[in-house]
């Protein structure tokens, strides 16, 4: 026992039978799905093999790895600017900023996708505004398709992106702007050479969350895409509950797994992940 | 084993603990959630078959009303035994979760034949009792070994008539010609109804559909693919045809005088060449009400409970004895009525069991 606490604090014993249930809970349906991958409908890796015989299956995995980068850029972007705008204005408005951002977080992800089909549909308000005042004869196609995917999934995630970068930007020390303005550096040469590097870890952390949420995708590309932009989650759902393809959903899941695993290693060769997750800089 | 039991028992109680409002919604989804179980199936254990009433796994809304009144009284008044419901849908996919659990909650499951054909032979189901259930009540070919048809629901299609009021399009064929008749158009994303349409409108014979082309079928659908969106369920289908987004919508028929009605009369229906679809009652292998389940298939099978369905669901009587006491106002609706029988065309219940998931991936690969 003694040689026992000399190496490891007696506190991971207290914790020790929760650690090992939720690594069991967790694990146990990952390695699951892992088995199912290769094992149905018959051993082997004839699942994975699907991916290179079928342009299909490629395609789908291509329509969501595009349509999650694009979301990721835009919302990450527009998240910069408003955590940005929310740091440097008045406590006021800070608040005011925070109440909006957190109440449209709070909205069901339902009614959100359904409001732009409201906003932005073929009968929608804005088009039949613009119809009204002659400025269009035939309406925009703003929804069901892949550019309402992208709306809706970008004004989705945009608080997710927003929330890491506020907390990244409210940590720093603005004494270093000051310095480096002191010294002679422009408003832009500080704002690139100074503000956003001390803001990278915030940077990647929003982009790694929204990036990683957008892959799980379902409801806004099933309503908005109008059915014709097939985005993973979706797919996989089908193969479970309608076409019993049981190992080809499980393989899909393994691979967006492992996608997003390699995504984090890819990472941590280029900096430090501690810091993005919150952890000092060494 | 036992843990099992024991987690149910307790979610059942808390369950009732929930619905009395003795516990609130957090902790019951924290209950939920520490045991692995979706709210589904603990509202279906709350609703745990015993001996003393059938579990009817349908797909909610109205339907939970509708089956209560036209098929749950009659039953309760010939046996005895009553009906609670399981309102999560019974998709192929979620009986064979269940089955392969071990842990059925359900006896009766409001699906389509076709699942009857692709569980059976994989010992998902039960097979139907037709000492009890009636063969002669259905059309014929619709009473298969592990499941019957109870109703008809059928694939037909609505028109703007603002849009095409003078030349109304009659059939297939004219919804799938976008140069006739300009406009947007909906289908069914799940491949089902949109594939015998399109082979309906290129030309096939209604008795000639199955095997169902695949490739025709396919290339049919490419052709109207920048003209076309695609639904996964019937609201959504009715709300593309109500807010104005398509100008002809392929609708479950059923919906077809809801929205006549939403839309005063502008979107009406056709049911020339509406595709049949037999929905069925399947038993989960292992259901928990056993035998007392086919008493209450035979009830369904009834000409007032069918009548009563159709006159509350708009899902039409699959009992040839109903056909022709089909009441006047339904008549335009009900696509096994004397107006619309001839016009139909049936859905193959064999051919959809055995290639319908190839058949689904292909048709979601076509119009993604």
């Amino acid at each position: 026992m003694n040689a026992l606490t000399k190496h490891m604090h007696p506190g991971w014993l207290i914790i020790a039978p929760l650690l090992a249930l939720v690594t069991l809970l967790y694990l146990g349906p990952i390695l699951n799905i892992l088995w199912l991958s290769v094992t149905d409908p018959e051993p082997g890796l004839g699942n994975y093999a699907k991916l290179g015989e079928s342009d299909a299956l490629l395609r789908i995995v291509w329509t969501t790895v595009r349509i999650c980068i694009i979301t990721t850029l835009f919302s990450v972007t527009l998240g910069y600017s408003i955590a940005y705008a929310m740091v440097h204005c008045h406590q006021r408005q800070k608040s005011y900023m925070l109440t909006l951002l957190l109440v449209s977080f709070w909205i069901s992800i339902l009614v959100r996708t359904f409001s732009w089909l409201m906003l932005l549909g073929r009968k929608g308000l804005v088009n039949v505004t613009l119809e009204d005042i002659g400025l269009i004869a035939e309406p925009i196609a703003f929804m069901r398709n892949e550019l309402g995917v992208l709306i809706g999934m970008i004004h989705y995630m945009i608080p997710y992106a927003v929330l890491p970068l506020l907390v990244s930007m409210q940590s720093l020390d603005t004494r270093v702007m000051d310095a480096s303005r002191n010294l002679g550096a422009s408003g832009s040469q500080t704002f690139w050479r100074i503000y956003l590097p001390l803001t990278t870890p915030g940077l990647v952390a929003s982009t790694l969350l929204v990036f990683i949420l957008s892959l799980g995708f379902y409801v806004t590309p099933a309503v908005l895409g109008g059915g014709k932009v097939l985005m993973v989650a979706e797919y996989i759902s089908v193969q479970l509950l309608v076409t019993l393809k049981w190992g080809t959903a499980a393989m899909l899941a393994a691979l967006m797994l492992f996608g997003v695993l390699a995504m984090l290693w890819v990472m941590s060769r280029f900096m430090k992940l501690s810091t993005v997750f919150g952890g000092a800089a060494r | 084993m036992q843990d099992k039991q024991f987690m149910k028992e307790m979610l059942t109680d808390s369950a009732h603990a929930y619905k009395a409002g003795r516990m609130d919604r957090r902790m019951f989804l924290a209950l939920c959630g520490a045991s692995g179980v979706a709210m589904s199936s603990v509202m279906a254990g709350d609703a745990q078959a015993a001996a003393d009433h059938v579990v009817m796994w349908n797909w909610g809304g109205q339907s939970e009303e509708c089956h209560g009144s036209a098929i749950g009284d009659a039953f309760t008044a010939e046996t005895g035994k009553g009906l609670k419901f399981d309102t999560s849908g019974p998709l192929e996919g979620k009986i064979k979760e269940m089955v392969d659990s071990g842990n059925v909650t359900a006896d009766v499951a409001d699906a389509d034949l076709f699942n009857a054909v692709s569980l059976g032979p994989t010992g998902h189901l039960e097979p139907i009792d037709y000492s009890v259930v009636s063969k002669d009540k259905t059309l014929p070919g619709y009473a298969l070994e592990h499941g019957v048809s109870v109703i008809l629901y059928g694939y037909a299609f609505v028109y703007d008539t603002e849009v095409y009021g003078d030349n109304p399009p009659q059939n297939w064929a004219d919804f799938f010609d976008t140069e006739k008749f300009p406009g947007m158009r909906s289908l069914y994303k799940w491949a089902n109804g949109s594939l015998e349409a399109a082979l309906l409108a290129d030309g096939v014979s209604g008795d000639a559909l199955y095997p169902l082309d695949m490739d025709r079928a396919l290339a049919k659908l490419k052709s109207i693919k920048d003209d076309s969106l695609y639904w996964g369920s019937g609201s959504e289908a009715h709300s593309m045809v109500v807010n104005g987004e398509v100008s002809m919508g392929m609708v479950w028929q059923n919906r077809g005088r809801n929205i006549e009605n939403d839309t005063d009369g502008r979107y009406k229906l056709v049911n020339m060449q509406a595709i049949a679809m037999p929905g069925a009652y399947i038993v989960p292998k292992g259901n928990p009400a056993g035998a007392a389940v086919m008493e209450f298939i035979a009830t369904a099978q009834e000409v007032p409970a069918q009548l009563a369905l159709l006159d509350c669901l708009g899902m039409t009587p699959s009992n040839p004895e109903a056909f022709g006491q089909i009441p006047e106002d339904q008549q335009d609706y009900a696509i096994t009525s004397a107006k619309n029988i001839d016009k139909i065309v049936y859905n193959d219940p064999d051919w959809w069991g055995k290639n319908g998931g190839d058949a689904v991936n292909a048709f979601l690969e076509a119009i993604s």
